[in-house]
């Protein structure tokens, strides 16, 4: 029964990802794109906010929009922004997590106490995606958001917890590329929650699933020191977290 | 000279270093540096300057929220204050019974405690505590005098030359309500006077009775409710006038650390202003008595806790680095400053390259050469309050996730009890490994003490050319840690007197060549978080025997060429003076 819930969920994310741009919000992206295409970040901001707002459950519209405010360093409209279309749309999941992802997209710019506030913050909005769609990218999503915490908030296990549900989620369906980011994420969470023998595990069944992987091959490569600099490197808070989406609606199945 | 199994000489050499029986030996020894040798050994007790440091306990209604963001005023100054050649050592105590300390240098690596006979032991009260310390000479009459710098009203001590010392703070216009954590001295306008700049960690409220409970920093990253710099200038008659508006000095930081250089070799000083929970800033010195304040050129706008300003030509270009503390720990990724000098009034940070960003809490950083090879290594502070098991850091996360929070309420601030926040932390030295990068050797000289540091005054207390260390702790017995290193470097010092310069010459830069390779050091008039270090300029000089060139650059302007000396002595300099015949400086006793 769950896993036939789960497998719904993700049909229903691939469909919401692939249903492609219909209504008012589909001229609007365009005239976006044309934008961007010349570096014109004030109308691609402005266009794109008027997609998002027409099509507020549209993973991509608001991926692009973020990117878009990333390259502009407009990171302060793009979360005055969500604050007020998630709050006038309470429902929209993918809002949410767009949301939670603009307040990560600061976090390399802010300094370290902020850090910590937009991460909680992000947190909070990830919480309420996975609360309204427990689905694969939104479990996946706060999962890694909890391993990006410092072992004394003791937030690893509640990652796992997230990545292990993620896992059983992409688990029966059609494999995707993006899925080998759940084998390695749930790696590191058991490796941050002192499990090593259930890290290599899962990265073992990841390259068995995605044998050319180098990231997990440099996993089960490395021990002691070496692997913990090859993990540590992808939780550094001054590093910019890829938050693209595009690889949603672009991977190819395996 | 080789060290080996048939050749028992550098063996007995450093036996005898050890002993110390060996004062004024040329050649700082004769082994070989040997992987896996100590060359420092800890003589706190022996030498008798173990008395332990006590942390000022408030009696407030915020005390108990204080007590966790107070626990500083552990503080070290060098300077031979009798002028017998030999480098005595000022420490702060900060308890409202407690006794500051001057340890006087007996020659033999012991000292003696004079600060009750001298008249500068009283340095706490119920209205002011201890939190720094400076030796600068006011009045140019070639004797250090001692500035205590405090929270409540700093005290100037003007040194009678007989062992005593009288308070002239009133007649010398510094009587002044600050809670002072740093001072400096440099003369800024080059008028032959040095200058005083003044650190402030708190606004100047009572803090020992806050009328307002809205005392704490606004922010953890741009806080400008603190204290800031005040600057006086010396009158040239014993008396200062405060100038901070007028030279343009304009921050109300929470300020931990000034240090003082010439960026740009123009011959006026620059001053670099470390702040806690925000901005640091960068003053550059226009020549005509003002600062226009660099800082968004110069190094750009932080966020970050800075807590200490050194300045040292680390890769031997030519121009001074600066070497900054900030918070990196599980926790808070900040990272420190390495502000590598770009020659034009800008600096790039490479901590991260050169392997000095991570020092946990940090405190002072300093640049000194320890194995004298020429290049200048970093040893540094860290360690915030080592109490308890059970950590701090949730529970000032909480507090900052509230929204909306008012930081400036010291009542929203959790108190500490007996958490720990960064606490046992491991000392960092940082060996310079020939400009590029630098790889700690701590553990291996014995040097990473886990107490919880704050200053370092690096000095020559044997004046054997090999640097020794002073470490103060907070709430815990100092450090004195003897150089015992055996390799056969050489070196060479300078005491420099200005006559036109001021006369403890702070500012002037000396550059030394040999094989093709000039270094460039300089005195500076007390750099560095809650410590001062010599204002004697110590070089390293590795194999080098034979000395090509020496210039001085005295802060009046006079370049003074010294013929080429002998390695491996002191030698006394004095501006404008014949330097034809000029022979080891020797002490007094």
């Amino acid at each position: 029964m769950i896993r036939k819930l789960s497998y719904s969920l993700s049909l229903f994310l691939a469909v919401c990802l692939l249903s492609g741009p219909s209504r008012a919000s589909d001229s609007d992206y365009q005239q976006a794109m044309k934008a961007l295409g010349s570096n014109d970040f004030a109308n691609a901001l402005h266009y794109l906010e008027s997609a998002v707002t027409d099509d507020p459950d549209n993973l991509r519209y608001a991926s692009e929009y973020r990117q878009a405010a990333i390259k502009s360093k407009e990171f302060d409209r793009a979360l005055s922004f969500f604050e007020k279309l998630s709050a006038a749309k309470p429902q929209s999941a993918n809002l949410h997590l767009n949301f939670g992802f603009a307040y990560v997209d600061k976090i390399p710019v802010a300094g370290s106490i902020t850090q910590v506030i937009l991460a909680n913050k992000a947190l909070n909005e990830f919480t309420r995606a996975v609360e309204l769609q427990p689905n694969w990218i939104n479990l996946y999503t706060r999962g890694m958001s909890y391993l990006f915490w410092p072992k004394i908030f003791n937030r690893a296990p509640m990652g796992v917890a997230d990545l292990e549900k993620a896992m059983k989620v992409q688990s029966p369906g059609p494999k995707k590329n993006y899925y080998v980011k759940t084998y390695l994420a749930l790696g590191d969470g058991y490796w941050k929650t002192d499990q090593l023998e259930k890290a290599r595990a899962v990265w073992q069944e990841g390259l068995k699933q995605f044998p050319d992987n180098q990231q997990l091959k440099t996993r089960l490569e490395r021990q002691g020191d070496d692997l913990q600099k090859a993990i540590e490197a992808n939780f550094d808070p001054n590093k910019r977290v890829d938050t693209d989406l595009r690889d949603l609606w672009t991977s190819s199945q395996n | 000279m080789r060290l080996s199994p048939h050749n028992p000489a550098p063996a007995l050499l450093l036996l005898v270093a050890m002993l110390g029986t060996h004062p004024f030996v040329g050649n700082a020894a004769a082994a070989q540096n040997q992987p896996g040798q100590r060359w420092f050994e800890d003589v706190t007790h022996k030498a008798g300057a173990s008395a332990r440091h006590h942390t000022r306990r408030f009696d407030n209604p915020y005390a108990e929220i204080m007590q966790g963001y107070t626990k500083l005023g552990a503080a070290a100054a060098v300077a031979d204050f009798d002028g017998d050649g030999f480098e005595d050592i000022f420490v702060t105590d900060s308890c409202s019974t407690c006794k500051n300390h001057l340890y006087r240098n007996n020659g033999n690596f012991t000292f003696t405690d004079v600060a009750e006979k001298a008249g500068v032991a009283n340095g706490n009260d119920e209205a002011n505590a201890s939190s720094g310390a400076l030796w600068f000479d006011y009045n140019n009459d070639g004797l250090p005098d001692l500035f205590v710098v405090r929270f409540g009203h700093s005290i100037l001590y003007e040194n009678l030359g007989n062992g005593k010392f009288r308070d002239v703070t009133k007649e010398a216009g510094l009587d002044r309500y600050m809670n002072a954590i740093k001072a400096i001295a440099f003369d800024y306008d080059n008028d032959g006077y040095v200058d005083l700049f003044i650190g402030c960690y708190f606004q100047p409220i009572n803090i020992f009775h806050p009328g307002t409970p809205r005392f704490f920093p606004e922010s953890f990253e741009n806080a400008n409710n603190g204290g800031g710099v005040v600057v006086f200038h010396n009158n040239r008659n014993g008396t200062f006038t405060e100038v901070t508006e007028r030279v343009g000095i304009h921050t109300t930081g929470w300020t931990l650390d000034l240090g003082h250089g010439d960026a740009n070799n123009d011959g006026w000083e620059d001053l670099y202003v470390a702040n806690d929970f925000g901005t640091d800033r960068f003053y550059v010195n226009n020549g005509n008595g003002t600062f226009t304040d660099n800082t968004e050129s110069a190094i750009g706008f932080d966020t970050k806790k800075g807590m200490n300003a050194d300045w040292g030509d680390f890769d031997n270009d030519g121009l001074l680095d600066i070497y900054v503390t900030n918070i990196t720990d599980d926790y808070m990724r900040e990272g420190n400053f390495l502000w590598h000098n770009n020659g034009n009034l800008t600096f790039t940070d490479i901590s991260r390259e050169t392997g000095t960003d991570d020092t946990g809490w940090g405190w002072a950083g300093k640049f000194f050469d320890y194995d004298n090879d020429g290049w200048l290594d970093l040893y540094v502070m860290n360690g915030w309050v080592s109490a308890g098991k059970e950590s701090y850091v949730p529970d000032i996360f909480a507090m900052v996730t509230k929204p909306d929070i008012d930081f400036a309420d010291a009542r929203n601030w959790p108190p500490i009890g007996n958490k720990s926040l960064s606490g046992y932390e491991k000392k960092r030295l940082f060996h310079n490994e020939g400009g590029h990068i630098f790889k700690d050797e701590a553990a291996r000289h014995g040097l990473d003490s886990t107490k919880d540091g704050r200053g370092i005054a690096v000095a020559d207390f044997d004046n054997d050319g090999r640097l020794d260390l002073f470490v103060s702790n907070a709430d815990d017995e100092p450090y004195l840690y003897r150089n015992i290193l055996p390799t056969g470097a050489h070196w060479m010092g300078f005491l420099l007197e200005g006559t036109k310069s001021n006369r403890a010459a702070v500012g002037a830069q000396v550059r030394l060549t040999a094989n093709g390779q000039t270094w460039l050091r300089y005195v500076n008039g007390g750099n560095g978080f809650a410590s001062q270090s010599t204002t004697r300029v110590h070089f390293g000089l590795g194999k080098n025997t034979k000395i090509t060139n020496i210039e001085i650059r005295w802060p009046s302007g006079l370049k003074q060429v010294v013929p080429a000396l002998p390695v491996d002595h002191w030698y006394k300099i004095v501006e404008g003076q014949p330097t034809t015949n000029i022979q080891p400086w020797e002490t007094k006793r």
